[in-house]
């Protein structure tokens, strides 16, 4: 007899999907958290009048009633109860070296008038590339209902484009389309969502993701990130599941390959045979493993051959004016000089403001978010953990308010709006803070990047293989999923599937 | 129509290759462990979840305030002291009577004494009726031990928000922070303006005045020090009376374009809300330090004066152990817990910090409005903050463990 069926390390979106699907089904749960909250990264803070948002800018996925996306389906398996926001489907792109200034709407084939509008010729093969992408989501989807038996001949006969592409990069599918550059301007401002550039990005991710938010839209949360997390806490609590707070995982104890239980740092000890790790591969094996001789070879060579990703740095403001007095219209901001993503991404290596941000001003999704005559504006840019590397602790508070006030500088700059008169509350985060409050590695939010190697398909593909410890599965941003909200929560509702089957309760 | 893309077979083969070429990948990479974190490394450079301290040197500021000068204590883990910015405070938990309480204390040394000379201090009024201020006069002396938190607070300078023209107003010893950012600006040689105005009872009680006017004399015009005083002895030459709005406007001159920063006692927060609304200031403008746990709850606007003298059972869960103890109406519920000796994490004692945040499972609470820091989704789902909250019930409750 163990003391819990199974032991969740994390309350992130993952560990959350993860404790929701385990305990509907009626196993013994335990989530455990080093925080006093749930929701890692995805969470709130409240200064003076306002609260802010950690991370999220839409939620993905998730989709209208009469076309559910898997978010909505799981959380309806759940039984969760919980209103969500649809984001006005606009979305404004700034390129200023490029003198590109447009609102891009949801819906394919609005998206595509929108881009024709703006740069006559584009309609024909944007119509194509973006069938080609709904093939490759409805691959996914096939794959995903499948569960491991995806028929082959199904995949080669209706999928056939998919299978052709998984294998490459963004850019080298999408040269294969004779898109001009005015167009691919307003593709790959969608990229930053992701990360790598698009000459490393996988084509799979990349065109599941565009046609999923095109065709489904945004959704919010009312009161940030930290309600969605607190409404799957409270589901999952109604539904069996024990949570402890401000409990560190120390140790995932193993005994001749296979969980046995986990320690934390105040000393219990919780014996369990199966393990769902919020945390990421990365911690698990340098740390968590107890005792060290139980993390085989290859679980260091898996890590070592992938490439961590980026980190975050947000800047959140209350604005002591309302949206429209100041003039800020729509909800999402993209803003960079140009979509040249090499260049784009090689200044996240730069201890200094990158050159691309994206900036949300939440009253244009949610009016009520903050009191009357005021508005909240967050910006968000990435960052590669080399860039913070060197900087020192009493350098720390400068550096990050140059790059917040350089983010504060394009802002104002692109949309020739006055932003800095108006600040009443600030609050900068960086990698140094993600990884306080999560404990994430070396302060990345991105998770591992989606190269064509280690993409979905290649990560879904070696699930089993790559399971070097027999009870313990991955859910959260470092998954097989990868990165953002939606994919955390149901990677976290798939591992738990994979738990259960393997406990043999259906 | 569908349409498909101009790729080969081999891109078939591609597809195949997927996994094998990823199997070859893993293999054919390193080894070794990862030991580098350096993110991971700052995190525990800025905010270690607790210090180790001795104090060093004790100094006699007037007959009712000490300066503690504190120092690393590498005995217990702490080698050095984290970098701070100036305003912020640290909080103390101590065992006063064998009871474990917390109280917060700002910083009154600046950064850069932590950084280069590797000390902080702060500096006690002694109160009349002030716990654990009362027990620091007490016992604190050369060589105690003590435990805090890392610097937290929000009550700093932060120049893509506020003026670079400062208006400090202070209240006995809420000079604190104070000298804190005087120091600190001075030692950055930085652009800014700062005026201080310094209320105080009598001559005898001004902390660090000769320190106050040095400052003064370092940076003239840009370092301005006004004490004034409302019971003056028969010497003083300087103004007199309260800190209102008249009293400011004499002082400051023009009012635009100036940000307040104001720390003192609660009384000094009522009054100078009412003062304030004259200047018809921008929020912004305004930075207040927390208050810390309101002195006379039973007067505080809006407190429900039906329950006040009522005592309410509390059950408190914490990790797998229940606890059920007395409650007042008229206390905190983190008070209420620390009475029973049990030690929920609690840093700011002023709803703001969310340290404490725990779940209701029954009852109800009262929070007074400005000090309620509660997340709005809190609200629904039934969290709290035990230091700002107040029994309107029996209540039962599950507390975060003690990290």
């Amino acid at each position: 007899m163990t003391d819990y069926d199974a032991v969740v390390i994390g309350a992130g979106n993952g560990g959350l999907g993860a404790a929701c699907q385990l305990a509907l089904k009626g196993v013994k749960v335990l989530v455990l958290e080093q925080h006093n909250l749930p929701g890692g990264f995805a969470s709130s803070f409240v200064r003076g009048r306002f609260e802010f948002e950690t991370a999220l800018h839409i939620l993905c996925d998730y989709g209208p009633p009469d076309n559910r996306g898997n978010v909505r389906k799981f959380f309806d398996e759940i039984g969760l109860d919980l209103e969500l926001v649809p984001v006005p489907d606009a979305y404004h792109f700034i390129l200023e070296d490029e003198g590109v200034d447009a609102v891009m709407p949801v819906g394919v084939e609005e998206y595509i008038s929108a881009v024709e509008n703006e740069v006559p010729g584009s309609r024909e093969p944007l119509t194509k590339y973006l069938d080609l992408c709904k093939e490759v989501l409805d691959a996914l989807n096939y794959l995903a209902a499948s569960k491991g038996n995806a028929d082959k001949k199904v995949l080669r006969t209706r999928y056939a484009n998919f299978l052709k592409t998984a294998a490459y990069s963004v850019q080298e599918v999408t040269d294969k389309f004779n898109l001009t550059q005015g167009t691919k301007n307003l593709l790959y401002p969608y990229w930053l969502n992701i990360g790598p550039p698009v000459s490393r990005l996988n084509f799979t991710i990349w065109a599941a993701f565009l046609y999923k938010y095109l065709t489904q839209g945004g959704y919010l949360p009312r009161h940030r990130s930290h309600e969605l997390v607190s409404s799957l806490e409270a589901r999952a609590r109604v539904l069996g599941a024990e949570f402890q707070y401000n409990t560190r995982v120390s140790g995932i104890l193993v005994k001749n390959g296979r969980v046995t239980g986990v320690e934390t740092s105040q000393g219990d000890v919780f014996t369990t045979s199966h393990v769902i790790c919020n945390a990421s591969p990365t911690l698990a094996y340098n740390k968590l493993i107890y005792p060290k001789s139980e993390v085989p070879e290859i679980a260091y060579k898996y890590i070592n051959s992938r490439k961590h990703s980026l980190g975050v740095l947000q800047l959140c403001m209350g604005l002591d004016a309302p949206a429209d007095e100041i003039g800020l219209k729509t909800y999402g901001y993209f803003i960079a000089p140009h979509v040249d993503t090499e260049k784009l991404y090689e200044s996240f290596y730069r201890c200094e403001t990158p050159l691309v941000q994206a900036a949300t001003c939440l009253n244009n999704a949610l009016p009520d978010c903050s009191p009357p005559g005021t508005c909240i504006l967050s910006s968000t840019c990435l960052i590669h953990p080399e860039a913070w590397a060197n900087v020192r602790p009493e350098d720390y508070y400068n550096v990050k308010t140059r790059m917040a006030e350089g983010l504060i500088n394009q802002f104002e700059r692109a949309t020739r709006l006055s932003i800095r008169d108006h600040i009443e509350e600030i609050e900068i985060a960086t990698p140094e803070t993600y990884a306080r409050y999560t404990g994430t590695y070396n302060g990345i939010v991105y998770g591992y990047e989606v190269e064509s190697w280690d993409s979905i398909i290649p990560r879904m593909m070696s699930i089993q293989d790559e399971k070097y410890v027999d009870g313990l599965y991955f859910a959260g941003g470092f998954s097989f999923r990868a990165l953002g909200f939606s994919s955390s929560m149901l990677s976290g509702q798939a591992t738990a599937l994979l738990t259960l089957k393997e406990m043999g309760v259906e | 129509m569908k349409f498909s893309v101009r790729f080969g077979l081999l891109d078939l083969l591609a597809f195949k290759n997927l996994v094998p070429g990823r199997k070859k990948r893993i293999q054919r990479a390193s080894a070794r462990p990862i030991t580098s974190d350096p993110v991971g490394d700052l995190v525990k450079n800025l905010h270690p979840e607790e210090l180790h301290l001795i104090i060093d040197e004790v100094r006699q500021e007037t007959v009712s305030t000490r300066t503690f000068r504190l120092v690393p204590d590498p005995e217990s883990g702490t080698r050095s002291l984290p970098y701070f910015r100036a305003g912020q405070y640290l909080s103390f938990k101590v065992a006063v009577n064998g009871v474990t309480v917390t109280r917060p204390y700002s910083i009154s040394s600046s950064p850069n004494q932590a950084l280069n000379d590797g000390f902080y201090e702060i500096t006690i009024r002694k109160p009349e009726n002030g716990f654990l201020s009362n027990h620091a006069w007490e016992n604190w002396s050369k060589g105690t031990n003590l435990v805090t938190s890392g610097p937290c607070g929000f009550f700093y300078y932060e120049r893509l928000r506020d003026s670079d023209d400062i208006v400090a107003l202070a209240g006995g010893s809420g000079i604190t922070p104070f000298r804190s950012m005087i120091r600190d600006f001075l030692e950055k040689d930085s652009d800014i303006k700062f005026t201080l105005i310094y209320g105080t009872r009598t001559p005898d009680d001004i902390i660090f005045y000769e320190e106050l006017k040095e400052f003064e004399q370092k940076a003239p015009g840009k370092i301005k020090i006004h004490v004034v005083c409302s019971e003056p002895d028969d010497c003083w030459t300087g103004p007199t009376g309260f800190l209102n709005a008249e009293c400011i406007r004499n002082l400051i001159g023009d009012i635009s374009g100036k940000s307040f920063f104001i720390c003192g006692p609660q009384l000094m927060y009522a009054m100078l809300d009412t003062q304030l609304q004259e200047f018809n200031l921008k929020a912004r403008r305004i930075r207040r330090e927390v208050m810390g746990q309101i002195a006379d709850i039973i007067s505080h606007d809006g407190f429900p004066q039906e329950v006040a003298d009522k005592t309410f059972r509390l059950t408190v869960r914490m990790g797998n152990e229940i606890k059920e103890l007395p409650a007042a109406a008229r206390e905190t519920v983190l008070v209420a817990m620390e009475r029973a000796n049990l030690v929920p994490p609690s840093q700011c004692r002023s709803g703001e910090c969310g340290f404490c945040r725990s779940r209701l499972i029954a009852g109800d609470v009262w929070v007074s409005p400005e000090n309620d820091g509660r997340r709005g989704a809190d609200h629904i789902y039934d969290f709290f903050h035990p230091c700002s909250s107040y029994p309107l019930s029996d209540l039962e409750i599950e507390i975060p463990r003690p990290v």
